[in-house]
């Protein structure tokens, strides 16, 4: 038998759309190791596992499981070839008992038709005692906490044969505690046999757990490595190093007044998880602020407390003086916020809509575009034309729909429409994500452009390259707090940056409260 | 998808249903056809088949008659509106059923007004159709406020009730307004000052209110398509959370679509009453709300198409109706074809092969446009 | 005047029986993720056919069976053109409900020749009724309890079926995981489409069982809309029961209550046009209790979540 559980060969896979998610991407799995697959979003470590699970098909190369090639079509033939996957989103039920949520599709039955729900307990017990792995098998998964889900997944996958787990960001929800045991229980089930593929951007984690890693980026593989030969700073700079650096050309910003003050924002979630800690910071007049970090550090949270999407538990956020804290989005955009938000397709357009239709969303009862009761079609025409002229989109005429564009002409209409209404602040959030080079060098010229002419720009986005050749002046976030806050990019490696985001290091309170600008 | 394969879909996609339907309906007649064997029931169906279809605007023998034509006509009235005010609501994605009972107490309280309130000229009539407006306007803010504030759903709400206004109508009837000098449950005859003058007089009952309709049908395409509120409407159906971000209300305009089609429904009834009857004497719910779905599933939701499928749908009834009289076959047989065509029509994944195919080749065809057009 | 009678608890348990079953079916169906609003017209359907099944057979039981298959068959085809051609499930039950109200009465007309109501069913053709021994016997409740219609008893056993489906059987895990999550369902091999129309085809068969008592026991016969509207209230009751089957049956109980209650004060001389409304306007306000207490509950957890 060959001494891997799981080899993919030059593995590419293009999207329908044209996205190439995986490039020649080689994998290899021995059988019993912990291995890290690691890399930015949007790196492809997605689709490779996906591919793995038999929920997408490569569109080139080969995958053997234990030596054998084998054609993954669908997660069943994954489950029978004894792989396993634990997704970021539990596949749980979460008004069934977890004893229930373990034998689904695989119920054992007494006489006949009849749940043996017993059973059912005690082949959630056998295994969980076996694996080491607690769980309250009677208990509604609703009514349990985040770490013990996690087990039940987990063990669905053994229940059903899995020798092979693929663990998606397992610790993203989890406590520092459930961390711990979590990986006390993956050590132990390492050591009765089963592999593990550990997907994660967390560094110390990594370190910590793996035997293995293969790094992508953009993508590509960026090699396998043994755990114990390469340093964190290594791997930071082979997972959020940059590909192309690309020259913004951008004169000296001069920032003048505070526009955006937060204050000691905190914000713990549903699940009583703390997701804001403490954050202050301020934006002014004529500056692009940014803010790098990996996903899921509190990114999201501090931009739904800037447009009204939530409130925070503690802490002030004011736009030139003014609380907007409890307001509305309506209300937001009465105080000149613009947002271009993170997804597009949900918020940013309605893609049934024209173009036309998505570029007056926001500003549908203003005195331009009407004229009495009646909308001005002559003003709304002559402002469509100008807006797809100036934001160069490409279509055939104002009353296509937006939604059968591309990408980067879907977001050109998002900026368009979000740049185009006098705003004092604009919150850009992920900009070009997933977009053409084109469309990309576009809004992030125009975003200089803006601050240049006095609007207070932040920038929160993913991609380092973005964030450093963009920014004025740059925080890092980590664990939902500011861990570093740089004056001045231009000094900035990719080195340091990698070692904020991933935790290792940390600036002092002091130096990170230079950021209020007090 | 290019414009011209996507309105030749759009074409082949109707026809088949309606030929599916035309189908349907022949085997219902072929049922219920009388015939002492196959080939003559084969026959009469025949028959039949051709009375539903050619009957409703042509005379016995084969002359076009502009009288049947009125008849049809007529009868587009109050689905014409109760088509306008499920157009508006479902265009907000608010699946409101209440037209039917709309139009019943729109009808009722107009009724009222013509026959009590004592007002000059046609200032009685407008003020009439308007009550009858304003009544379900109300009614419909039960429903709307009820989702807008509490996300009950308004489906329910709203079937629920137009039970209620049956009823209460039906009480108020029996109890209060009845003209009991007649054998039937009617009010007493509306002040002849309230009546729609008739647009044709040869007794098809075609009033003004077809008129009125057409014009309102224009007013609505400008509310929709030309005003800033229609637009929050539609763009709520389309993709509320990009509402919502775009810094609209979305909780005013779930309530606004559902007022407003509650309005257009209740004037619906009105005008119906005022042109077509003198004293007011519906017992049950008439129907129309029902169409009105149908008409609105026809034009797309869009009010401008909504005359059309209006009068193909009265079409259809009044050929229903004269092939019940003619050859025995039940009118009902209105409410099986009308469901067959709604079903094929509202169905996402209709000839969706078909479809797939037109994208594929549009594309070829837009790819192979660039190719020429790269290489000059 | 009287109303606590037994044969004002009586009449609650007759009256509460067809919306229980469309209830029921409702249940079944909201379990599995379907919003199923054509239950009023599959009920029209089957208790057209039961009667006519009936009286063509001579046997109540064949017209009962008959009632069923047709609600099934219906429930399918509503399931085929909404999860196979995709239309959407309120529409798809609309259409089901036009059959419903006009379709049937076409049926009724050419099978009959003419008439519109069909008085085919004699008391002999009649689903029978039920006298339990030794329960009827005991005072009061052995005459509120005993001496019901066949299907009656059936409607109340189906209560336990159904939790018993739902909660004990495979089956029932896979329609409450497809309703509840069908990405979770389908990640383990539950096809969410079959699981989809056995959903809706149970809700056809219970639909049946309940059109089946609307005109072989409720009444005598089939008449136009005879079942009023029985379909929608079931599916309010259905959120009111907090979409379970036994606060399913509470709430169908509660619909009974008002309606018996309405017939009892109609009786002294009231016009029914009044009382009539009761089952609706009950659904309306109860539907707002139920929002604002789910409204109440949710802040409660969130509130909680905080600590």
């Amino acid at each position: 038998m060959s001494e891997y559980a799981i080899q993919m060969k030059a593995i590419t896979k293009v999207y329908p759309n044209g996205t190439m998610a995986n490039q020649d991407v080689d994998f290899n799995v021995k059988r019993g190791e912990i291995h890290a697959l690691m890399g930015e979003n949007g790196a492809g470590k997605s689709t490779l596992m996906k591919m793995l699970f038999g929920l997408e098909q490569p569109t080139s190369g080969e995958i053997l499981v234990n030596g054998e090639p084998t054609h993954l079509s669908s997660p069943t033939v994954a489950i029978s070839k004894g792989i396993g996957m634990v997704h970021q989103h539990f596949m749980l039920v979460p008004s069934l008992t977890v004893a229930e949520n373990m034998v689904l599709g695989m119920a054992p039955t007494k006489s006949g038709f009849m749940i043996d729900y017993k059973k059912a307990v005690a082949i959630t017990e056998e295994y969980s005692k076996k694996f080491n792995l607690p769980v309250n098998a009677n208990a509604k998964v609703m009514d349990i906490p985040v770490g013990m889900k996690q087990k039940v997944e987990i063990l669905k996958a053994l229940v059903r044969g899995a020798k092979i787990l693929i663990l998606d960001e397992p610790t993203a929800v989890l406590t520092t505690q459930e961390i711990q045991d979590l990986f006390k229980e993956l050590k132990h089930l390492k050591e009765e046999g089963y592999t593990f593929i550990f997907i994660s951007h967390k560094l110390n984690e990594i370190m910590d757990i793996t035997d293995r890693m293969t790094i992508l980026r953009g993508g590509r593989s960026m090699g396998i490595y043994e755990t114990k030969d390469v340093t964190p700073q290594e791997i930071s700079r082979l997972m959020v190093g940059r590909d192309v650096v690309l020259k913004m050309e951008k004169e000296e910003a001069k920032p003048t007044d505070e526009v955006l003050r937060v204050r000691d924002i905190e914000y713990v979630n549903e699940w009583g998880k703390k997701m804001l800690n403490k954050v202050s910071f301020s934006l002014r007049k004529g500056e692009i602020l940014g803010i790098a970090g990996v996903e899921g550090n509190g990114q999201k949270e501090l931009v739904d407390m800037l447009f009204g999407f939530n409130r925070p538990n503690a802490g002030t956020i004011t736009v030139n003086g003014d609380n907007i804290i409890g307001l509305n989005q309506r209300e937001c955009r009465e105080k000149h916020i613009s947002l271009v938000p993170e997804d597009r397709m949900l918020f940013g357009i309605a893609s049934d809509a024209s173009i036309e239709e998505n570029l007056i969303s926001d500003r549908a009862g203003s005195s331009e575009i009407n004229n009495g009761p009646l909308f001005n079609m002559g003003a709304i025409h002559k402002m469509a034309d100008q807006l797809i002229k100036d934001y160069t989109v490409l279509c055939k005429s104002r009353t296509q729909k937006v939604g059968s564009l591309s990408g980067g002409n879907i977001q050109k209409v998002v900026v368009a429409r979000e740049f185009s209404n006098d705003p004092v602040l604009i919150i850009a959030d992920q900009p070009t994500r997933g977009i053409d080079v084109g469309a990309t060098e576009f809004i992030r010229k125009k975003l200089v452009e803006l601050s240049r002419s006095g609007i207070a720009v932040l920038l929160i986005s993913a991609d380092l390259n973005e964030v450093m050749e963009l920014s004025d002046s740059l925080m890092i976030m980590c664990g939902g707090e500011i861990a570093a806050y740089f004056e001045d990019t231009r000094e900035l490696s990719d080195e340091l940056m990698g070692k904020y985001m991933l935790g290792i290091e940390h600036q002092t309170p002091e130096e990170i409260r230079r950021v209020c600008h007090e | 998808m290019s414009k011209k394969n996507s309105i030749k879909f759009t074409l082949i996609r109707g026809i088949t249903a309606l030929l599916i339907a035309l189908v349907v309906a022949f085997v219902l007649i072929f049922i219920s056809a009388e015939g002492a064997d196959f080939g003559e029931k084969i026959k009469n169906s025949i028959a039949a088949l051709r009375e539903m279809l050619v009957s409703p605007l042509f005379k016995k023998n084969g002359n076009f008659s502009s009288r049947n034509l009125s008849v049809v006509l007529a009868g587009t009235i109050p689905i014409m509106f109760t088509g306008l005010a499920t157009c508006i609501m479902f265009s907000a994605n608010q699946f409101n059923l209440g037209a039917e009972g709309g139009i019943m107490l729109g009808a009722f309280i107009t009724a009222l007004v013509a026959v009590y309130c004592p007002l000059p000229g046609p200032i009685l009539m407008i003020v009439a159709i308007l009550a009858g407006g304003a009544a379900v306007a109300i009614m419909m803010l039960i429903p709307a406020v009820l989702k807008a504030k509490l996300g009950v759903s308004e489906m329910v709400n709203s079937l629920m009730l137009n039970y209620v206004v049956m009823y209460l109508i039906g009480f108020f009837m029996n109890s209060y307004l009845a003209d009991t000098s007649k054998g039937i449950t009617q009010t007493y005859p509306f002040r002849d000052n309230s009546l729609l003058p008739q647009l044709v007089d040869n007794g098809s009952r075609l009033s003004w209110g077809f008129v009125i309709g057409l014009i309102i049908v224009v007013l609505c395409w400008f509310f929709m398509y030309r005003t800033r509120w229609g637009y929050g409407i539609r763009m709520t159906g389309l993709n509320q959370p990009f509402v919502m971000y775009s810094g609209l209300n979305v909780a005013l305009i779930v309530i606004l679509s559902q007022v407003l089609g509650g309005f257009l429904a209740g004037i619906g009834g009105g005008i119906e009453m005022l042109g077509r009857y003198n004293v007011y004497n519906w017992k049950a719910l008439p129907g129309y709300g029902w169409t009105g779905i149908t008409v609105a599933i026809l034009a797309g939701n869009n009010p401008i198409y909504v005359p059309l499928a209006a009068f193909f749908m009265s079409y259809l009834t009044q050929g229903c109706s004269l092939m019940s009289t003619n050859a025995n076959v039940p009118a009902q047989m209105i409410s099986i074809i009308q469901a067959v065509i709604f079903l094929l029509f509202a169905a996402k994944q209709f000839l969706s092969g078909y479809r797939q195919k037109l994208v594929v080749q549009s594309a070829k065809e837009e790819r192979a446009a660039l190719e020429k057009g790269g290489n000059k | 005047m009287n109303i606590l009678t037994t044969d004002f608890f009586f009449s609650i348990i007759r009256i509460a029986t067809p919306i229980l079953f469309a209830t029921l079916a409702a249940v079944i169906s909201e379990k599995g993720g379907v919003t199923n609003i054509g239950l009023e017209g599959i009920m029209m359907m089957s208790a057209l056919f039961g009667s006519l099944g009936a009286y063509w057979s001579g046997s109540w039981f064949v017209g009962l069976l008959l009632a069923i298959a047709v609600g099934l068959a219906e429930a399918l085809l509503m399931g085929f053109f909404a999860f196979n051609l995709r239309t959407d499930i309120i529409l798809a039950g609309t259409a089901v409900n036009m059959i419903g109200s006009g379709g049937t009465l076409f049926l009724v007309k050419v099978i009959t020749g003419g008439a519109s109501t069909t008085n085919l069913i004699t008391k002999a053709h009649q689903i029978p009724s039920i006298n339990i021994p030794l329960i009827k016997d005991i005072p009061v409740l052995g005459e509120v309890i005993s001496g019901h219609s066949l299907l009656t008893y059936l409607a109340f056993l189906m209560v336990i079926l159904t939790f018993i489906l739902l909660y004990k059987t495979p089956l029932g895990l896979n329609i409450r995981s497809v309703g509840e999550n069908a990405n979770a369902a389908s990640s383990v091999g539950v096809s969410v489409m079959r699981i989809r129309y056995i959903t809706i085809g149970i809700g056809g068969i219970l639909a049946g069982m309940g059109g089946a008592f609307m005109s072989m026991y409720y009444a005598m016969g089939w008449s136009q809309d005879m079942v009023a509207g029985r379909g929608f209230i079931a599916l309010a009751a259905q959120s009111m029961g907090n979409g379970e089957p036994l606060g399913g049956m509470l709430a169908a109980l509660v619909f009974g209550f008002a309606q018996a209650l309405g017939i009892k004060v109609s009786a002294t001389g009231v016009d029914s046009n009044l009382v009539a409304p009761i089952p609706y306007v009950v659904t309306i306000l109860a539907l707002v209790v139920f929002a604002l207490n789910q409204r109440r509950k949710e802040k409660k957890r969130f509130a909680t979540a905080l600590k």
